[in-house]
């Protein structure tokens, strides 16, 4: 027996407002992005929505969102992506675009160029600190906020733990 | 590992809103962008826009996506022609890095491909093309290396513009098979800005194959930025380098000489 192949499509949800970030759930890009292969695609877009089409991974702090879909479709979907333009969550509307990062065949790389990414933009938000007093203190926020999360509940998904990892390390270089 | 390149954000009088689109453009990892001043000639004496200098807009320009070097900013003048007589190139034009031209009738079009001194021409993404693609003109505009350009926010806007978009590229598809196409976003907000990734990913629907998609966001947008700076020296040879300060004119004409004369001799 072969494994059905998949892609999965390794976005970033860019707002305007950070805040409107903790909005974010599964089923609400699900829907989002379904309702947008449908707009561009038709009946077609939505029959291959239907099969081995699923969202794995939604992070409401970074925004990043994994999509899984098959390999002989995933292009069909990702064309659809950039019509986007927002997602509805609890009855609020939120201006928004999706950026793919990353197209990877498994998790695992699309985990590895997540931290590698995180640690990039650590580095980019780095630069803005003004003074050395300031950037330890962003250091500190870092590192505390990932040992919060490992105390409060030890098994938190393992990307997110990679993901602080990764700060982390960007950090202390 | 390309270069990605946004070649049209529309020019607003909102500073800020400019500085956060440049600042998205930067965080997508576009490493080079044009601010796009649009002159329209259908209202009675329309001046042709200075550009603003970047300096004025950045203290300092923020650093592109995996990248180290910062941002670089070109001004960028797009002329809507309905009659040949608005199309003058004059010293105003000079102080942009780059012209396109937008068509509107068919003997235009022809025109423009054939002998307007510009960079870009644009395709209808709004309306309906009132026109045929000829064969003939797009060839001549892709010998001489102009490139057509394709904007994709109106196709984000609206799903009616989707269509007109859609169905304007697939026409030029069938004549230039891809061939001098570039892909930009046109962007009045921070929102419709959209990735380099997903916009090469987009070029598919709009009939490039793969590489030409990837091309009409990266290198094919090099060659349009050297186009431009050919555009501004003698013969595309000779090639004078601005000043930084303001110098006195008697420094300048005592400078211009030499510094052909070095040129020369290097080739």
């Amino acid at each position: 027996m072969v494994r059905f192949k998949s892609r999965y499509l390794l976005c970033e949800l860019c707002v305007s407002e950070r805040n409107s970030l903790q909005l974010l759930e599964e089923r609400v890009i699900y829907h989002a992005v379904r309702a947008a292969v449908n707009r561009a695609h038709g009946d077609y877009g939505s029959a291959v929505c239907n099969i081995g089409f699923s969202v794995k991974y939604v992070n409401a702090h970074t925004g990043v969102v994994l999509l899984r879909c098959r390999k002989g479709h995933y292009r069909l979907i990702w064309s659809a992506l950039p019509f986007i333009t927002g997602i509805e969550s609890r009855g609020q509307r939120v201006q928004c675009f999706l950026n793919c990062l990353h197209v990877g065949g498994t998790i695992r790389t699309c985990q590895k160029f997540l931290v590698r990414y995180s640690t990039r933009q650590l580095h980019r938000m780095l630069l803005h600190c003004t003074s050395e007093a300031e950037r330890r203190e962003v250091r500190k926020a870092v590192m505390s906020f990932s040992l919060k999360k490992r105390r409060e509940d030890g098994e938190e998904e393992e990307e997110e733990e990679e993901e602080d990892d990764g700060c982390g390390a960007g950090v202390d270089t | 590992m390309s270069v990605f390149m946004d070649l049209n954000i529309s020019y607003t009088t909102d500073r800020k809103r400019l500085q956060a689109m440049i600042e998205t453009a930067a965080h997508l990892g576009y490493s080079t962008v044009a601010i796009n001043y649009t002159v329209e000639f259908q209202q009675k004496k329309q001046e042709i826009p200075r550009p603003k200098s970047v300096t004025e807009l950045f203290e300092k320009l923020p650093i592109v996506q995996g990248k180290s070097s910062p941002i670089k900013v070109v001004n960028r003048l797009t002329v809507v022609t309905a009659d040949a007589a608005h199309f003058r190139p004059t010293a105003e034009y000079k102080s942009f890095d780059l012209v396109a031209v937008y068509p509107k009738t068919e003997k235009l079009f022809h025109t423009a491909c054939m002998t307007f001194d510009v960079d870009i021409i644009c395709i209808a993404t709004t309306e309906k093309q009132p026109f045929h693609f000829k064969r003939s003109p797009v060839n001549g505009a892709i010998e001489r290396g102009v490139f057509f350009e394709i904007c994709y926010t109106p196709a984000i806007r609206d799903s009616t513009m989707r269509k007109y978009t859609i169905a304007n590229a697939l026409c030029l598809m069938e004549i230039c098979k891809g061939k001098n196409v570039i892909l930009s976003s046109a962007a009045e907000k921070v929102l419709e800005l959209r990735g380099p990734y997903d916009i090469a990913n987009l070029g598919l629907v709009f009939g490039l194959s793969e590489g030409d998609a990837k091309a009409a966001v990266s290198t094919n947008c090099r060659s349009v930025l050297l186009h431009g700076e050919t555009r501004t020296t003698a013969f595309g040879i000779i090639h004078t380098v601005k000043k930084v300060q303001p110098t006195t004119k008697q420094t300048d004409e005592a400078e211009a000489p030499a510094s052909k004369k070095t040129k020369t001799e290097n080739i």
